[in-house]
């Protein structure tokens, strides 16, 4: 299990969780809008629940099943985890 | 063709012996064998046969205290070791257990189980809590299972149809051990054997092949959360790898899942090797995930002849057919041209080919391939819809006597009565199943006959804005005729200078071209406007009636002026 990260810049979460979608997507990274709904990038509830399981393996947190119906972009579900993990 | 060969174990009058019976043979003689375990990254829990049998019956006489037999009962629970507990207290209190999903996850779920619960008049619902607390009074005593006939409805299996208008398949006590027996037979599964699942147990493929076959046999199930799985694929194939399992089951979106995106790092240290049956079904199979698969996780020790493709419905209680084991998977190409013609046969050279995935032989069942219209029995070959007859063939629609007497009495031109008709079409080849498509979403334009699937594949690969994104192909009745209609997502961004009206204009001509008939309309829409269940399935059915009432949210759509005419106005937003 990766270590839970001490402390974490907003752009660095961002930038690894379009990572992360970028590569489900099987699409350059730069062309996903942070602000535009997953569901509108392509990202299926499949692909959305792995993703889930890759923030949670990477910060060390438990994200409901539904985190990225409820933070729909990659902007809000970026300060879903900021929030999250500033809670500890 | 058409002997039924009698599954042993099957209805058989007097001497029945039930699911029930089987699971209770194990309790009584190896008591201490493990039955069902449940695994989480966190813990394990492990319920044998006796506890299990011992809960069995504190659950039932829980239940008969509060139902009276022959009601029904919603078993909505979390993943775990509670659904067999209460399932087999349903069958110990002598009502009838429907499975549903868990409670409080989606809300889209909670209107499933209110209407199935409406549909099937339940008398209670047993969620975690109260499972939990049925089992206290373990005191023993009592309870045995309700005596059954092989004409008893055993329990309610809801279909994944829409979620306002959901179809409960009976099926009955009879078809529940033939259908197990017919899977045992088919792939040589035992007592001595381990199971590995991370279906949830409303769905058939989890409940039939993965819960309740392992229990009425003797195996050990090692079950683990969808969610979990879908978090961390990896893990599925970990929980294998660490219990030895010999069987797992799981529609083709998961093996496609594991073979794309799973990293070398992940999966190194991974033995595949003990896996024997990897079973593929509930879903239509892509040879290339077969291929990929197989590739992918041949470093693991994973052999291609643990691919098992298999073809079912639960109003056959699951398995109609499944390949033969320790054979590698049985992909052939068949010519395109014949196909849409309604024939599988190899093809001529240099013609277009279609890959297709045989799913076996079926054995103990009756399976013809009949003219869905003239009801006609058609040769080797030749594709048609799939009728099945037999001792896995479920009794009906819960209170739709309709829907019944249509789908689960169908009688041949040859007067050949107790069909039940699937509504999917395929062919025999060699004795082997191939099945084509769907009968509802086949297109037939001109005397052809079109899959949308291969529609859909012709499309994405005509244009690089298509590429990699969804579509739905379907056929809209205008007049006497069929039109084809196609459903494109494309980004925005993707559209350039030109537009979107020429890029659809472009993408028409070019599939017409292709296809050699007629597209009656492509309409260009936004990502994630191709509504998809899911698993990933693409809802033609329901994109054809949005389509219709005018609900994509296009950007462009060019539209023959015949299909206008049938059609509510399509909103072109900008």
């Amino acid at each position: 299990m990766p270590e839970p990260t001490a402390r974490v810049e907003p752009d660095e979460i961002r930038r690894w969780l379009s990572e992360r979608a970028a590569y489900y997507l099987e699409r350059p990274v730069e062309e996903l809008d942070p602000g535009a709904p997953l569901a509108e990038l392509g990202l299926d509830s499949v692909y959305a629940l792995t993703l889930c399981g890759d923030v949670e393996d990477r910060y060390g947190l438990v994200l409901e099943p539904s985190a990225a119906w409820d933070h729909p972009t990659l902007d809000a579900l970026t300060a879903h985890l900021l929030a999250a993990l500033e809670r500890g | 063709m058409g002997a039924t060969e009698e599954v042993q174990g099957g209805p058989a009058g007097a001497g029945f012996r039930s699911f029930a019976d089987g699971f209770r043979a194990t309790a009584e003689e190896q008591p201490e064998r493990v039955a069902v375990r449940f695994c989480t990254a966190e813990r394990e829990e492990a319920v044998t046969y006796g506890a299990l049998e011992a809960t069995a019956r504190a659950v039932g006489r829980w239940i008969g205290g509060r139902c009276a037999p022959g009601e029904r009962v919603l078993l909505s629970l979390s993943p775990g070791t509670g659904f067999a507990k209460a399932f087999l207290g349903c069958l110990y209190a002598g009502v009838l257990p429907v499975p549903v999903p868990a409670r409080g996850t989606y809300a889209r779920q909670e209107a499933r189980i209110a209407a199935i619960a409406a549909d099937c008049g339940a008398a209670l619902v047993l969620d975690d809590d109260l499972v939990e607390s049925a089992q206290l009074p373990a005191d023993g005593g009592g309870g045995t299972p309700a005596a059954v006939a092989p004409r008893t409805v055993a329990f309610l299996q809801y279909t994944s149809g829409s979620t306002d208008d959901p179809k409960g398949v009976m099926v009955s006590h009879g078809a529940l051990v033939h259908n197990i027996r017919l899977l045992a037979r088919n792939q040589g599964w035992h007592s001595g054997m381990t199971w590995c699942s991370w279906l949830p147990a409303h769905h058939d493929m989890g409940l039939i092949a993965m819960l309740l076959a392992p229990l009425h046999l003797g195996g050990t199930v090692v079950l683990m959360s969808p969610t979990d799985f879908l978090k961390r694929p990896v893990s599925w194939l970990r929980l294998i790898d660490r219990y030895g399992a010999e069987v797992s089951c799981a529609p083709d979106f998961a093996y496609d899942l594991c073979a794309r995106k799973l990293g070398e790092e992940q999966t190194a240290d991974l033995d595949l090797s003990r896996w024997r049956q990897a079973l593929n079904g509930a879903e239509p199979i892509d040879p290339a995930t077969l291929a990929r698969f197989a590739e992918r996780f041949e470093s693991a020790g994973f052999r291609r002849e643990a691919l098992t493709p298999g073809y079912g419905l639960a109003e056959a209680t699951l398995c109609v057919s499944s390949a033969a084991v320790d054979e590698p998977p049985d992909v052939r190409l068949f010519d395109a041209a014949g196909l849409a013609g309604g024939v599988l046969r190899p093809p001529g050279p240099d013609a277009a080919t279609v890959p297709l995935v045989g799913c076996g032989a079926a054995r103990g069942l009756d399976v013809r391939i009949v003219g869905p219209d003239s009801g006609r029995e058609r040769p080797e070959g030749t594709i048609g819809e799939v009728w099945v007859r037999g001792g896995s063939v479920a009794l009906g629609y819960w209170r739709r006597p309709e829907e019944t007497a249509r789908v689960f009495e169908a009688v041949t031109a040859a007067g050949e009565g107790g069909f039940l008709r699937t509504g999917d079409l395929g062919a025999r080849v060699g004795g082997e199943l191939f099945v084509t498509g769907r009968l509802k979403e086949m297109i037939s334009v001109r005397g052809r006959n079109l899959y949308p699937q291969d529609i859909e594949r012709e499309l994405r690969s005509l244009e690089p804005a298509f590429h990699g994104l969804p579509s739905a192909a379907f056929g809209v009745p205008v007049g006497a005729r069929e039109e084809i209609v196609v459903v494109q997502e494309v980004r925005a961004r993707d559209l350039g200078d030109e537009g979107p009206e020429a890029l659809a204009r472009r993408a028409r001509a070019a599939l017409s071209a292709r296809l050699g008939v007629r597209v009656g309309g492509v309409v260009l829409v936004r990502l994630g406007q191709v509504r998809r269940t899911t698993s990933g399935k693409v809802q033609r059915t329901l994109m054809r009636t949005l389509f219709r009432a005018g609900t994509p949210q296009a950007f462009h759509a060019v539209l023959d002026p015949e299909l206008r005419t049938v059609l509510a106005p399509v909103r072109q937003p900008r």
